[in-house]
Protein backbone atom coordinates (compact mmCIF):
# COMPACT_ATOMS: atom_id res chain seq x y z
CA UNK A 1 0.00 0.00 0.00
CA UNK A 2 1.38 3.44 -0.74
CA UNK A 3 1.47 6.02 1.59
CA UNK A 4 -1.11 8.57 1.31
CA UNK A 5 -0.69 12.28 0.47
CA UNK A 6 -2.13 13.92 3.09
CA UNK A 7 -3.01 11.83 6.31
CA UNK A 8 -4.17 13.83 9.56
CA UNK A 9 -4.77 12.27 12.64
CA UNK A 10 -6.14 13.74 15.49
CA UNK A 11 -5.04 17.51 14.48
CA UNK A 12 -6.21 20.18 16.94
CA UNK A 13 -6.09 23.97 16.15
CA UNK A 14 -6.99 27.14 18.92
CA UNK A 15 -7.09 30.77 17.92
CA UNK A 16 -6.57 32.76 21.65
CA UNK A 17 -8.68 30.59 23.30
CA UNK A 18 -10.87 29.38 20.70
CA UNK A 19 -10.79 25.78 19.45
CA UNK A 20 -11.16 25.90 15.64
CA UNK A 21 -10.28 22.07 14.74
CA UNK A 22 -11.08 19.36 17.86
CA UNK A 23 -9.25 16.66 16.66
CA UNK A 24 -9.93 15.78 12.85
CA UNK A 25 -8.75 12.39 10.92
CA UNK A 26 -8.75 12.49 7.53
CA UNK A 27 -6.77 10.34 4.46
CA UNK A 28 -6.43 12.03 1.25
CA UNK A 29 -5.51 8.94 -1.48
CA UNK A 30 -2.49 10.32 -4.15
CA UNK A 31 -4.43 10.97 -7.52
CA UNK A 32 -8.10 11.73 -6.07
CA UNK A 33 -9.95 14.84 -5.28
CA UNK A 34 -11.32 15.58 -1.44
CA UNK A 35 -13.76 18.05 -1.03
CA UNK A 36 -14.53 19.88 2.63
CA UNK A 37 -17.87 20.77 2.98
CA UNK A 38 -19.57 22.49 6.39
CA UNK A 39 -20.99 25.61 7.54
CA UNK A 40 -18.34 28.93 7.88
CA UNK A 41 -16.66 28.68 11.11
CA UNK A 42 -16.41 24.63 11.07
CA UNK A 43 -12.82 24.75 10.21
CA UNK A 44 -12.49 23.70 6.76
CA UNK A 45 -9.91 26.42 5.63
CA UNK A 46 -8.22 26.24 8.78
CA UNK A 47 -7.51 22.70 8.66
CA UNK A 48 -6.50 23.65 4.48
CA UNK A 49 -3.66 26.01 5.85
CA UNK A 50 -2.55 23.61 8.34
CA UNK A 51 -1.66 21.07 5.35
CA UNK A 52 0.53 23.91 3.65
CA UNK A 53 1.63 25.05 7.10
CA UNK A 54 0.48 29.07 6.80
CA UNK A 55 -1.10 27.93 10.18
CA UNK A 56 0.70 25.76 12.89
CA UNK A 57 -1.49 23.47 14.49
CA UNK A 58 -1.25 22.25 17.94
CA UNK A 59 -1.53 18.62 18.62
CA UNK A 60 -1.73 15.71 16.67
CA UNK A 61 -0.05 14.17 13.69
CA UNK A 62 -0.21 15.84 10.10
CA UNK A 63 1.76 14.49 7.03
CA UNK A 64 2.10 15.04 3.64
CA UNK A 65 3.36 12.49 1.48
CA UNK A 66 4.37 10.45 4.11
CA UNK A 67 6.26 13.70 5.64
CA UNK A 68 5.40 15.76 9.07
CA UNK A 69 4.46 19.01 8.20
CA UNK A 70 6.72 22.06 10.29
CA UNK A 71 8.60 19.62 11.95
CA UNK A 72 11.12 16.45 11.29
CA UNK A 73 11.24 13.42 14.45
CA UNK A 74 14.78 12.15 15.40
CA UNK A 75 15.49 10.01 18.10
CA UNK A 76 11.50 10.31 19.61
CA UNK A 77 11.65 14.05 19.56
CA UNK A 78 9.76 16.89 17.51
CA UNK A 79 12.15 19.65 15.75
CA UNK A 80 10.68 22.38 14.37
CA UNK A 81 11.97 22.91 10.34
CA UNK A 82 13.74 25.84 9.50
CA UNK A 83 12.12 28.29 7.86
CA UNK A 84 13.92 27.60 4.79
CA UNK A 85 12.64 24.20 4.78
CA UNK A 86 9.20 24.63 5.17
CA UNK A 87 9.30 27.09 2.20
CA UNK A 88 10.55 24.25 0.54
CA UNK A 89 7.86 22.06 1.66
CA UNK A 90 5.61 24.97 0.64
CA UNK A 91 6.32 25.36 -2.77
CA UNK A 92 5.87 21.58 -3.33
CA UNK A 93 1.77 22.25 -2.68
CA UNK A 94 0.06 24.27 -4.19
CA UNK A 95 -2.93 26.92 -3.36
CA UNK A 96 -5.74 28.73 -4.69
CA UNK A 97 -7.40 31.72 -2.66
CA UNK A 98 -11.39 32.45 -2.41
CA UNK A 99 -9.49 36.08 -3.09
CA UNK A 100 -7.60 35.23 -6.21
CA UNK A 101 -4.68 37.26 -4.21
CA UNK A 102 -2.55 37.10 -7.55
CA UNK A 103 0.05 39.72 -7.41
CA UNK A 104 -1.55 43.10 -8.54
CA UNK A 105 1.95 44.55 -9.94
CA UNK A 106 2.79 41.73 -12.03
CA UNK A 107 0.88 40.87 -15.42
CA UNK A 108 -0.34 37.46 -16.06
CA UNK A 109 2.75 35.87 -17.28
CA UNK A 110 4.95 37.49 -14.47
CA UNK A 111 2.49 36.35 -11.52
CA UNK A 112 3.32 32.81 -12.97
CA UNK A 113 7.08 32.81 -13.91
CA UNK A 114 7.89 34.96 -10.33
CA UNK A 115 7.51 31.38 -8.39
CA UNK A 116 9.53 29.68 -11.06
CA UNK A 117 12.36 31.80 -11.33
CA UNK A 118 12.79 33.26 -7.97
CA UNK A 119 11.88 29.37 -6.04
CA UNK A 120 12.90 26.99 -7.86
CA UNK A 121 15.67 29.05 -10.11
CA UNK A 122 14.36 27.95 -13.52
CA UNK A 123 15.60 30.06 -16.20
CA UNK A 124 13.39 32.86 -17.68
CA UNK A 125 13.09 31.18 -20.78
CA UNK A 126 11.86 28.45 -19.43
CA UNK A 127 9.51 30.08 -17.13
CA UNK A 128 8.04 31.92 -19.63
CA UNK A 129 7.64 29.36 -22.15
CA UNK A 130 6.17 27.19 -19.29
CA UNK A 131 3.39 30.07 -18.09
CA UNK A 132 2.39 30.43 -22.20
CA UNK A 133 1.50 26.74 -22.08
CA UNK A 134 -0.16 27.08 -18.80
CA UNK A 135 -2.16 30.00 -19.67
CA UNK A 136 -3.57 28.25 -23.02
CA UNK A 137 -3.99 25.31 -20.44
CA UNK A 138 -6.93 27.20 -18.34
CA UNK A 139 -8.10 29.09 -21.75
CA UNK A 140 -6.45 32.73 -21.37
CA UNK A 141 -4.73 33.02 -24.66
CA UNK A 142 -3.93 36.62 -25.21
CA UNK A 143 -4.13 37.59 -21.50
CA UNK A 144 -0.46 37.60 -21.10
CA UNK A 145 0.15 41.30 -20.49
CA UNK A 146 -2.80 41.85 -18.61
CA UNK A 147 -2.55 42.78 -15.17
CA UNK A 148 -5.02 41.63 -12.50
CA UNK A 149 -6.81 44.81 -12.57
CA UNK A 150 -7.83 44.52 -16.40
CA UNK A 151 -9.16 40.69 -15.46
CA UNK A 152 -12.50 39.57 -14.44
CA UNK A 153 -12.77 37.52 -11.24
CA UNK A 154 -12.87 34.24 -13.28
CA UNK A 155 -9.99 34.89 -15.48
CA UNK A 156 -7.87 36.14 -12.34
CA UNK A 157 -8.83 32.92 -10.62
CA UNK A 158 -7.92 30.79 -13.60
CA UNK A 159 -4.13 32.92 -13.96
CA UNK A 160 -4.29 31.86 -9.94
CA UNK A 161 -4.61 28.35 -10.81
CA UNK A 162 -1.61 28.91 -13.09
CA UNK A 163 0.52 30.26 -11.35
CA UNK A 164 0.23 27.60 -8.09
CA UNK A 165 0.45 24.73 -11.34
CA UNK A 166 3.47 26.48 -12.49
CA UNK A 167 5.32 25.23 -9.30
CA UNK A 168 4.64 21.05 -10.43
CA UNK A 169 2.98 20.52 -7.38
CA UNK A 170 2.11 17.29 -6.07
CA UNK A 171 -0.39 18.53 -4.29
CA UNK A 172 -3.51 21.44 -4.63
CA UNK A 173 -5.64 23.39 -2.50
CA UNK A 174 -8.35 25.29 -3.22
CA UNK A 175 -10.04 27.06 -0.48
CA UNK A 176 -13.57 28.26 -2.16
CA UNK A 177 -12.02 28.88 -5.06
CA UNK A 178 -15.57 30.21 -6.54
CA UNK A 179 -17.22 32.09 -3.60
CA UNK A 180 -15.96 35.71 -4.82
CA UNK A 181 -17.10 34.81 -8.29
CA UNK A 182 -20.48 36.11 -10.27
CA UNK A 183 -22.78 33.38 -10.84
CA UNK A 184 -22.08 33.72 -14.67
CA UNK A 185 -17.87 32.87 -13.65
CA UNK A 186 -18.26 29.77 -11.14
CA UNK A 187 -18.38 27.73 -14.24
CA UNK A 188 -15.47 28.53 -16.28
CA UNK A 189 -13.10 28.19 -13.14
CA UNK A 190 -14.84 24.55 -12.06
CA UNK A 191 -14.09 23.59 -16.06
CA UNK A 192 -10.76 24.30 -15.18
CA UNK A 193 -10.61 22.27 -11.96
CA UNK A 194 -12.09 19.34 -13.54
CA UNK A 195 -10.08 19.10 -16.16
CA UNK A 196 -7.02 19.25 -13.48
CA UNK A 197 -8.64 16.24 -11.41
CA UNK A 198 -9.09 14.24 -14.60
CA UNK A 199 -5.25 14.77 -15.50
CA UNK A 200 -4.62 12.81 -12.37
CA UNK A 201 -3.62 15.80 -9.78
CA UNK A 202 -4.51 15.16 -6.46
CA UNK A 203 -6.76 17.90 -4.85
CA UNK A 204 -8.62 19.07 -1.36
CA UNK A 205 -10.76 21.59 -2.37
CA UNK A 206 -12.99 23.76 0.75
CA UNK A 207 -16.29 24.30 -1.62
CA UNK A 208 -19.92 25.17 -1.20
CA UNK A 209 -20.48 23.67 -4.49
CA UNK A 210 -22.44 20.50 -4.00
CA UNK A 211 -22.97 19.81 -7.60
CA UNK A 212 -19.10 19.96 -8.43
CA UNK A 213 -18.64 17.55 -5.31
CA UNK A 214 -21.25 15.00 -6.28
CA UNK A 215 -19.69 14.96 -9.85
CA UNK A 216 -15.72 15.18 -9.21
CA UNK A 217 -15.28 14.12 -5.65
CA UNK A 218 -13.88 11.42 -4.65
CA UNK A 219 -14.52 11.82 -1.15
CA UNK A 220 -16.11 14.20 0.87
CA UNK A 221 -15.65 14.89 4.33
CA UNK A 222 -18.38 17.12 6.01
CA UNK A 223 -17.06 19.16 9.14
CA UNK A 224 -18.86 20.95 11.74
CA UNK A 225 -17.73 22.96 14.37
CA UNK A 226 -13.81 21.47 14.22
CA UNK A 227 -14.81 17.93 14.23
CA UNK A 228 -15.50 15.58 10.72
CA UNK A 229 -19.24 14.73 11.61
CA UNK A 230 -19.56 12.76 8.16
CA UNK A 231 -17.70 11.36 5.30
CA UNK A 232 -17.62 9.15 2.18
CA UNK A 233 -18.50 8.45 -1.03
CA UNK A 234 -19.95 11.59 -2.28
CA UNK A 235 -22.86 10.23 -3.90
CA UNK A 236 -23.83 8.67 -0.59
CA UNK A 237 -22.98 11.15 1.67
CA UNK A 238 -24.81 14.07 -0.28
CA UNK A 239 -27.54 12.29 -1.07
CA UNK A 240 -28.71 10.00 2.03
CA UNK A 241 -27.02 11.74 4.76
CA UNK A 242 -27.30 9.86 8.13
CA UNK A 243 -26.33 12.90 10.59
CA UNK A 244 -28.72 15.11 11.46
CA UNK A 245 -26.32 17.94 11.15
CA UNK A 246 -25.50 16.84 7.68
CA UNK A 247 -29.14 17.27 6.60
CA UNK A 248 -30.12 20.25 8.27
CA UNK A 249 -26.90 21.76 6.34
CA UNK A 250 -27.72 20.21 2.73
CA UNK A 251 -31.52 21.05 3.11
CA UNK A 252 -30.14 24.82 3.40
CA UNK A 253 -27.56 24.95 0.44
CA UNK A 254 -28.85 22.93 -1.90
CA UNK B 1 -36.07 65.25 -28.96
CA UNK B 2 -33.12 65.31 -30.25
CA UNK B 3 -30.24 66.58 -30.28
CA UNK B 4 -28.84 66.47 -33.71
CA UNK B 5 -30.12 67.26 -37.06
CA UNK B 6 -31.80 70.65 -38.41
CA UNK B 7 -34.99 70.16 -36.17
CA UNK B 8 -32.16 70.18 -33.00
CA UNK B 9 -34.13 71.80 -30.10
CA UNK B 10 -31.34 74.72 -28.70
CA UNK B 11 -29.74 73.75 -25.14
CA UNK B 12 -28.88 76.77 -23.37
CA UNK B 13 -26.59 75.62 -20.46
CA UNK B 14 -26.93 76.98 -16.96
CA UNK B 15 -25.15 80.36 -16.61
CA UNK B 16 -22.98 80.52 -13.68
CA UNK B 17 -23.26 84.11 -12.94
CA UNK B 18 -21.41 83.79 -9.64
CA UNK B 19 -18.06 81.95 -10.90
CA UNK B 20 -18.12 84.81 -13.65
CA UNK B 21 -17.83 87.43 -10.91
CA UNK B 22 -15.31 85.40 -9.14
CA UNK B 23 -13.37 84.95 -11.92
CA UNK B 24 -13.22 88.44 -13.23
CA UNK B 25 -12.24 89.50 -9.38
CA UNK B 26 -9.35 86.95 -9.72
CA UNK B 27 -7.69 88.35 -13.02
CA UNK B 28 -7.84 92.19 -11.55
CA UNK B 29 -6.15 90.81 -8.49
CA UNK B 30 -3.54 88.68 -11.03
CA UNK B 31 -2.97 91.79 -13.04
CA UNK B 32 -2.35 94.20 -9.73
CA UNK B 33 0.23 90.96 -8.85
CA UNK B 34 2.14 91.21 -11.79
CA UNK B 35 1.98 94.46 -12.73
CA UNK B 36 3.48 95.58 -9.18
CA UNK B 37 5.78 92.85 -9.46
CA UNK B 38 7.48 94.42 -13.39
CA UNK B 39 6.86 98.17 -11.92
CA UNK B 40 9.78 100.82 -11.24
CA UNK B 41 9.83 103.36 -8.80
CA UNK B 42 12.20 106.16 -7.78
CA UNK B 43 15.37 106.00 -5.90
CA UNK B 44 13.99 108.85 -3.61
CA UNK B 45 17.41 110.94 -4.95
CA UNK B 46 16.80 114.07 -7.18
CA UNK B 47 19.29 115.15 -9.69
CA UNK B 48 18.75 118.64 -10.49
CA UNK B 49 20.58 120.64 -13.33
CA UNK B 50 20.40 124.16 -14.55
CA UNK B 51 20.10 124.48 -18.52
CA UNK B 52 19.82 128.03 -20.24
CA UNK B 53 18.59 129.62 -16.66
CA UNK B 54 15.84 126.84 -16.39
CA UNK B 55 16.35 124.32 -13.59
CA UNK B 56 15.56 120.82 -14.76
CA UNK B 57 14.94 117.98 -12.03
CA UNK B 58 14.02 114.06 -12.29
CA UNK B 59 14.37 111.20 -9.84
CA UNK B 60 15.70 107.86 -11.84
CA UNK B 61 14.00 105.19 -11.87
CA UNK B 62 14.65 101.48 -10.57
CA UNK B 63 12.81 98.04 -10.29
CA UNK B 64 10.56 98.03 -7.91
CA UNK B 65 11.89 94.41 -7.39
CA UNK B 66 15.68 94.99 -7.77
CA UNK B 67 15.34 92.85 -11.09
CA UNK B 68 18.58 93.95 -12.56
CA UNK B 69 20.69 92.90 -9.29
CA UNK B 70 18.68 89.68 -8.86
CA UNK B 71 19.73 89.10 -12.66
CA UNK B 72 23.16 89.98 -11.95
CA UNK B 73 23.40 87.20 -9.12
CA UNK B 74 21.50 84.70 -10.30
CA UNK B 75 24.02 82.88 -11.88
CA UNK B 76 27.06 84.04 -9.86
CA UNK B 77 29.76 81.09 -9.21
CA UNK B 78 28.47 81.65 -5.18
CA UNK B 79 25.39 80.98 -5.76
CA UNK B 80 26.08 77.97 -8.06
CA UNK B 81 28.40 76.54 -5.66
CA UNK B 82 25.46 77.11 -2.93
CA UNK B 83 23.06 75.24 -5.45
CA UNK B 84 25.44 72.24 -6.02
CA UNK B 85 25.57 72.13 -2.09
CA UNK B 86 21.95 72.32 -1.51
CA UNK B 87 21.05 69.63 -4.08
CA UNK B 88 23.89 67.36 -2.83
CA UNK B 89 22.70 68.24 0.84
CA UNK B 90 19.17 67.30 -0.11
CA UNK B 91 19.87 64.07 -1.76
CA UNK B 92 22.51 62.83 0.49
CA UNK B 93 20.13 63.38 3.33
CA UNK B 94 17.67 61.23 1.68
CA UNK B 95 19.34 58.82 0.28
CA UNK B 96 20.13 57.79 3.62
CA UNK B 97 16.82 58.95 5.27
CA UNK B 98 14.96 56.67 2.69
CA UNK B 99 17.52 53.70 3.43
CA UNK B 100 17.31 53.65 7.26
CA UNK B 101 13.72 54.97 7.16
CA UNK B 102 12.95 51.66 5.02
CA UNK B 103 14.88 49.11 7.49
CA UNK B 104 13.09 50.84 10.38
CA UNK B 105 9.71 50.16 8.87
CA UNK B 106 10.10 46.78 8.20
CA UNK B 107 11.83 45.89 12.18
CA UNK B 108 8.69 47.69 13.58
CA UNK B 109 6.92 44.87 11.94
CA UNK B 110 9.75 42.25 12.86
CA UNK B 111 7.88 39.74 15.22
CA UNK B 112 11.13 40.47 17.29
CA UNK B 113 10.24 43.39 20.45
CA UNK B 114 13.43 44.37 21.01
CA UNK B 115 13.49 44.76 17.22
CA UNK B 116 10.09 47.10 17.04
CA UNK B 117 10.61 48.44 20.16
CA UNK B 118 14.43 50.08 19.05
CA UNK B 119 12.26 51.15 15.76
CA UNK B 120 9.52 52.70 17.84
CA UNK B 121 11.97 54.26 19.75
CA UNK B 122 14.40 55.93 17.41
CA UNK B 123 11.65 57.38 15.36
CA UNK B 124 10.05 58.69 18.77
CA UNK B 125 13.49 60.59 19.54
CA UNK B 126 13.78 61.90 16.29
CA UNK B 127 10.61 63.49 15.61
CA UNK B 128 10.31 64.48 18.86
CA UNK B 129 13.54 67.12 19.19
CA UNK B 130 13.93 70.18 16.33
CA UNK B 131 16.07 69.27 13.56
CA UNK B 132 17.85 72.91 14.01
CA UNK B 133 18.92 71.51 17.58
CA UNK B 134 20.08 68.15 15.61
CA UNK B 135 22.00 70.02 12.96
CA UNK B 136 23.97 71.88 16.41
CA UNK B 137 24.14 68.71 17.92
CA UNK B 138 26.33 67.12 15.25
CA UNK B 139 28.13 69.62 14.51
CA UNK B 140 29.43 70.04 17.75
CA UNK B 141 29.58 66.21 18.04
CA UNK B 142 33.18 66.71 19.02
CA UNK B 143 32.53 68.45 22.27
CA UNK B 144 31.32 64.55 23.41
CA UNK B 145 33.47 62.88 21.46
CA UNK B 146 36.79 63.52 19.45
CA UNK B 147 37.16 59.86 17.79
CA UNK B 148 34.93 56.69 17.71
CA UNK B 149 36.25 53.15 18.00
CA UNK B 150 33.71 50.64 17.86
CA UNK B 151 34.70 46.86 19.45
CA UNK B 152 32.86 44.30 21.33
CA UNK B 153 32.78 45.77 24.97
CA UNK B 154 34.69 45.19 27.88
CA UNK B 155 36.85 43.53 25.37
CA UNK B 156 40.14 44.71 24.14
CA UNK B 157 38.90 44.16 20.41
CA UNK B 158 38.95 46.83 17.59
CA UNK B 159 37.12 46.84 14.20
CA UNK B 160 36.97 50.09 13.29
CA UNK B 161 38.88 53.85 14.58
CA UNK B 162 37.29 57.31 13.35
CA UNK B 163 38.68 60.75 13.86
CA UNK B 164 35.49 62.18 14.52
CA UNK B 165 37.15 65.92 14.14
CA UNK B 166 39.01 65.41 11.02
CA UNK B 167 35.72 64.00 9.36
CA UNK B 168 32.98 65.38 10.42
CA UNK B 169 33.27 69.01 8.33
CA UNK B 170 30.16 70.98 8.74
CA UNK B 171 28.68 69.62 5.52
CA UNK B 172 29.08 66.31 6.22
CA UNK B 173 27.13 66.70 9.85
CA UNK B 174 24.57 68.29 8.45
CA UNK B 175 24.15 65.32 5.68
CA UNK B 176 24.19 63.34 8.62
CA UNK B 177 21.77 65.08 10.57
CA UNK B 178 19.18 65.71 8.42
CA UNK B 179 19.67 61.98 7.31
CA UNK B 180 19.14 60.56 10.39
CA UNK B 181 16.42 63.18 11.27
CA UNK B 182 14.40 62.06 7.63
CA UNK B 183 14.90 58.27 8.91
CA UNK B 184 12.30 59.17 11.53
CA UNK B 185 10.03 60.73 9.14
CA UNK B 186 10.78 58.28 6.18
CA UNK B 187 10.08 54.82 8.46
CA UNK B 188 6.54 56.21 9.24
CA UNK B 189 5.62 56.72 5.76
CA UNK B 190 7.21 53.30 5.09
CA UNK B 191 5.41 51.62 7.41
CA UNK B 192 2.23 53.18 5.90
CA UNK B 193 3.27 51.86 2.90
CA UNK B 194 3.78 48.67 3.81
CA UNK B 195 0.36 47.86 5.78
CA UNK B 196 -1.52 49.02 2.63
CA UNK B 197 -0.39 45.58 0.72
CA UNK B 198 -3.46 43.23 1.28
CA UNK B 199 -2.50 40.67 3.77
CA UNK B 200 -3.43 37.74 0.64
CA UNK B 201 0.06 38.91 -1.71
CA UNK B 202 2.20 37.77 1.82
CA UNK B 203 -0.60 34.83 2.18
CA UNK B 204 0.22 33.77 -2.01
CA UNK B 205 3.83 34.59 -2.07
CA UNK B 206 4.06 31.95 1.16
CA UNK B 207 2.39 29.87 -0.50
CA UNK B 208 4.57 29.33 -3.57
CA UNK B 209 7.18 29.01 -1.55
CA UNK B 210 8.53 32.64 -1.14
CA UNK B 211 10.76 33.00 2.45
CA UNK B 212 9.68 36.29 4.17
CA UNK B 213 12.59 38.04 2.55
CA UNK B 214 11.60 37.46 -1.03
CA UNK B 215 8.34 38.07 -0.47
CA UNK B 216 9.36 41.40 1.14
CA UNK B 217 11.51 42.08 -1.65
CA UNK B 218 9.05 40.73 -4.61
CA UNK B 219 5.60 40.96 -3.87
CA UNK B 220 5.61 43.57 -0.63
CA UNK B 221 8.04 46.32 -1.34
CA UNK B 222 7.09 46.60 -5.23
CA UNK B 223 3.25 47.42 -4.00
CA UNK B 224 4.33 49.56 -1.18
CA UNK B 225 6.24 51.95 -3.51
CA UNK B 226 2.51 53.06 -5.15
CA UNK B 227 2.15 54.52 -1.45
CA UNK B 228 5.67 55.48 -0.34
CA UNK B 229 6.40 57.76 -3.58
CA UNK B 230 3.84 60.51 -3.05
CA UNK B 231 4.66 61.54 0.46
CA UNK B 232 8.18 60.68 -0.29
CA UNK B 233 8.24 62.95 -3.24
CA UNK B 234 6.27 65.74 -0.19
CA UNK B 235 9.47 64.35 2.06
CA UNK B 236 12.47 65.38 -1.34
CA UNK B 237 11.01 68.95 -1.89
CA UNK B 238 10.81 69.31 1.96
CA UNK B 239 14.32 68.67 2.34
CA UNK B 240 15.37 70.87 -0.59
CA UNK B 241 14.25 73.86 1.35
CA UNK B 242 14.95 72.27 5.22
CA UNK B 243 18.43 71.60 3.56
CA UNK B 244 18.49 75.40 4.42
CA UNK B 245 19.01 75.40 7.70
CA UNK B 246 22.45 74.26 7.47
CA UNK B 247 23.65 77.38 7.02
CA UNK B 248 23.25 77.88 10.55
CA UNK B 249 26.46 75.32 10.69
CA UNK B 250 28.49 77.36 8.45
CA UNK B 251 27.70 75.02 5.41
CA UNK B 252 27.69 77.47 2.99
CA UNK B 253 24.83 76.13 0.49
CA UNK B 254 22.20 78.21 -1.54
CA UNK B 255 20.80 80.01 1.60
CA UNK B 256 23.88 80.36 3.04
CA UNK B 257 25.57 82.04 0.14
CA UNK B 258 23.13 84.24 -0.72
CA UNK B 259 23.00 85.47 2.85
CA UNK B 260 26.96 85.74 2.86
CA UNK B 261 26.49 88.12 -0.47
CA UNK B 262 23.82 90.27 1.48
CA UNK B 263 25.64 90.44 4.24
CA UNK B 264 28.75 92.07 2.36
CA UNK B 265 26.97 94.25 0.15
CA UNK B 266 22.96 94.75 2.00
CA UNK B 267 20.99 93.84 -0.71
CA UNK B 268 19.22 91.29 1.40
CA UNK B 269 15.99 91.58 -1.01
CA UNK B 270 17.60 90.81 -4.02
CA UNK B 271 19.63 87.68 -2.65
CA UNK B 272 16.83 86.77 -1.22
CA UNK B 273 14.73 86.75 -4.43
CA UNK B 274 17.27 84.79 -6.16
CA UNK B 275 17.66 81.99 -3.17
CA UNK B 276 13.99 81.65 -3.78
CA UNK B 277 13.98 81.56 -7.76
CA UNK B 278 16.48 79.06 -7.67
CA UNK B 279 14.62 77.07 -4.91
CA UNK B 280 11.13 77.54 -7.32
CA UNK B 281 13.15 75.95 -10.32
CA UNK B 282 14.52 72.89 -8.44
CA UNK B 283 11.11 72.25 -6.73
CA UNK B 284 9.44 72.23 -10.44
CA UNK B 285 11.63 69.70 -11.66
CA UNK B 286 11.06 67.40 -9.08
CA UNK B 287 7.62 67.69 -9.34
CA UNK B 288 8.14 66.71 -12.53
CA UNK B 289 10.16 63.66 -12.02
CA UNK B 290 7.96 62.90 -8.98
CA UNK B 291 4.76 62.56 -11.46
CA UNK B 292 6.29 60.24 -13.58
CA UNK B 293 7.89 58.17 -10.92
CA UNK B 294 3.92 57.85 -9.55
CA UNK B 295 3.03 56.80 -12.98
CA UNK B 296 5.67 54.00 -12.90
CA UNK B 297 4.76 52.68 -9.87
CA UNK B 298 0.74 52.93 -10.70
CA UNK B 299 1.35 50.08 -13.14
CA UNK B 300 -1.11 47.36 -12.64
CA UNK B 301 -3.39 49.79 -10.28
CA UNK B 302 -5.32 51.33 -12.64
CA UNK B 303 -6.66 49.82 -15.66
CA UNK B 304 -6.07 53.46 -17.65
CA UNK B 305 -2.93 54.94 -16.09
CA UNK B 306 -3.25 58.98 -16.18
CA UNK B 307 -2.10 60.61 -19.28
CA UNK B 308 0.90 62.79 -19.42
CA UNK B 309 0.29 66.35 -19.68
CA UNK B 310 2.10 66.10 -23.25
CA UNK B 311 0.06 63.39 -23.61
CA UNK B 312 -3.13 65.34 -22.65
CA UNK B 313 -1.96 68.81 -24.41
CA UNK B 314 -1.68 66.59 -27.54
CA UNK B 315 -5.36 64.87 -26.76
CA UNK B 316 -6.31 68.55 -26.86
CA UNK B 317 -5.60 69.54 -29.36
CA UNK B 318 -6.56 66.90 -31.62
CA UNK B 319 -10.00 67.85 -29.53
CA UNK B 320 -9.93 71.36 -31.13
CA UNK B 321 -9.23 70.35 -33.94
CA UNK B 322 -11.46 67.86 -34.91
CA UNK B 323 -14.11 70.06 -33.35
CA UNK B 324 -13.30 72.59 -36.32
CA UNK B 325 -13.04 70.09 -38.57
CA UNK B 326 -16.67 69.00 -37.76
CA UNK B 327 -17.67 72.59 -37.69
CA UNK B 328 -16.33 72.80 -41.03
CA UNK B 329 -17.86 69.70 -42.02
CA UNK B 330 -21.24 71.09 -40.75
CA UNK B 331 -21.24 74.21 -42.33
CA UNK B 332 -20.11 73.01 -46.10
CA UNK B 333 -23.24 70.32 -45.55
CA UNK B 334 -25.49 73.38 -44.65
CA UNK B 335 -23.92 75.00 -47.84
CA UNK B 336 -23.90 72.46 -50.44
Amino acid sequence: MTTPMVEAIGVRKSYVGIEVLKGVDLTVTRGEVTCLIGPSGSGKSTLLRCINHLEKHDAGELRVDGELVGYEARNGKLYELSDKKICGERAQIGMVFQRFNLFQHLNAIDNITVGQIQVKGVKEADAVAKARELLARVGLEGKEEHYPAQLSGGQQQRVAIARALAMDPKLMLFDEPTSALDPELVGEVLDVMKDLARSGMTMIVVTHEMNFAKEVANTVYFLDQGVIEESGDPKVVLTSPSSARLQSFLSKVL
Amino acid sequence: MTSNGDDAVKVVPVRHYGRWVGAFVVVILIAMVVHTIFSKVGTGVNICSTINGIRHCHQPQRWRFYWNIVFHFFTTSEVINGLYLTLALTALAMTFGILLGVILAVMRRSQNRLLSSTAWTYTWFFRGTPVLVQLFFWFEIQALYSSITLGLPFLPVTFVHLNLIAILNPFRAAALALGLNEAAYMSEIARAGLLAVDEGQIEAATSIGMTRGQSLRLVVLPQAMRVIIPPTGNEVISMLKTSSLASAVAVTELFGATSNISAANFQVMPLLIVASLWYLIVTTVLSIGQFYLERHYAKGALRNPPPTPIQRLRDDLKGIASKYRTKRGLQTAVSS
